[in-house]
């Protein structure tokens, strides 16, 4: 059968996803169709050994971090000129998405995978090890 | 749409397979896909990957032990690029990682012949269609830069904390960072707006996804029709050179069209 590949020039990869272990997290973990929603009487208690890798939006550890990086910013600069307009700031839509005192734990995990996935994990080549059949 | 939020996680009770092999399932596929042999997923060493076939629909699944736990870094990109692989190739309902099934008789009589008629839809209407996710980032100065061009009151407290240490001014850091964290919230529902508009004409459909990262300006899967995939790529070319000074775009992808088959 015709495989269509996307056409050259840089923009789409071409060969499924060299993305990141963060990616693939945050696409599997996340995504797909949930078993359990349809079959429950014999799944196997593997235990599964994922994190939930999401990264907590906003936590006083990201507050902090973008003071200092403005204060950096501030130094850094020359008196480059701040306009002495104010735009109007839409802040009302912003909602925090703090949450809890989890979200440092999770990080840290988060984090800790981040490290691993940088080191160890091999990827592997996406051939087309799946395909219809001759004829078809 | 809406994603079921129970998971497909540690079922506690649940009977063990036969002799500690059980049936991992990836995806689920027409009938007449072929298999290469070299075809591996998840476990230590990789199963090898086989159809169990019910009718005009198969599964995806390979052996594994189930006295050994799942989640190595290796797993996870064993089951993605098993899926992603097949999904250039046919169309698949791919799976959320973790589920597993006692025995190729429970797939067969839980999964497949149960739902058959279902999936037989579904794969039909994916059939020629693959994901792609945009992933587009602020860059951190560039997003400073225009957040203190816009707001006066962070301009203020970045004034009032220079040359201080900062155990002396915690709280008005913390308040500098909550305004940069609402104002980048509201610059990504809008960035990510553009997002949707700008790709809606060369896709069938898009899911915005939470936003993982502080910096996110967008995090939207689409699907594509295979015909669509040269005005796609044309479309993220505008879009990076529109955006190129302030925001990074990745793009991920073809995939299986993991975020278009939760269950109703």
């Amino acid at each position: 059968m015709t495989v269509t590949v996307p056409s050259g020039g840089g923009g789409l990869p071409d060969r499924p996803s060299g993305s990141g272990l963060a990616d693939v997290i945050d696409t599997i973990l996340d995504k797909g169709l949930v078993i359990d929603a349809f079959v429950r009487v014999s799944l196997v208690g593997i235990e599964v050994l994922t994190i939930d890798a999401r990264v907590v939006v906003a936590s006083v550890d990201t507050y902090l971090r973008f003071a200092e990086a403005v204060n950096r910013l501030d130094l850094e600069q020359s008196k480059e000129g701040l306009p002495e307009l104010i735009g109007d700031v839409t802040q009302g839509v912003a909602h925090n998405k703090s949450k809890g005192v989890a979200q440092g734990v999770i990080e840290a995990a988060g984090e800790k995978l981040h490290d691993y996935i940088a080191g160890t994990v091999e990827e592997p080549e996406p051939e087309r090890r799946v395909r219809r059949r001759s004829g078809g | 749409m809406s994603s079921s939020t129970e998971t497909s996680r540690p079922v506690g009770a649940a009977a063990r397979g036969e002799g500690g092999i059980a049936c991992y399932v990836y995806g689920i596929v027409p009938e007449d896909v072929d298999i290469s042999p070299d075809a591996v997923g998840v476990g230590d060493p990789p199963g090898r990957v086989r159809l169990i076939r019910h009718g005009e629909i198969g599964a995806l699944v390979s052996d594994v032990a189930v006295d050994r736990p799942l989640g190595r870094a290796e797993d996870l990109v064993g089951h993605e690029a098993l899926l992603d692989g097949a999904a250039a190739e046919v169309p698949v309902l791919p799976l959320r990682f973790g589920a597993v099934l006692t025995s190729p008789e429970a797939v067969v009589g839980e999964l497949l012949e149960p739902h058959h008629d279902e999936f037989v839809a579904a794969l039909k209407e994916i059939e020629g269609h693959v994901q792609y996710v945009i992933r587009a980032t602020y860059g951190e100065r560039s997003v400073l830069h225009e957040i203190l061009a816009d707001n006066a009151e962070v301009r203020r407290l970045r004034d009032q904390i220079r040359g201080l240490p900062e155990d002396a001014t915690r709280g008005e850091r913390i308040r500098i960072g909550e305004l940069i964290t609402q104002a980048i919230a509201a610059k990504r529902e809008a960035d990510t707006q553009t997002v949707v508009d700008c790709f809606a004409p060369c896709t069938v459909a898009a899911v915005i996804r939470d936003a993982t990262h502080e910096r996110d300006a967008a995090n939207v899967a689409f699907m594509v029709r295979l015909d669509q995939e040269a005005d796609f790529e044309m479309v993220l070319g505008e879009l990076r050179r529109e955006w190129a000074d302030r925001i990074d775009v990745r793009v991920l992808g073809p995939m299986a069209v993991y975020d278009f088959v939760t269950s109703a």
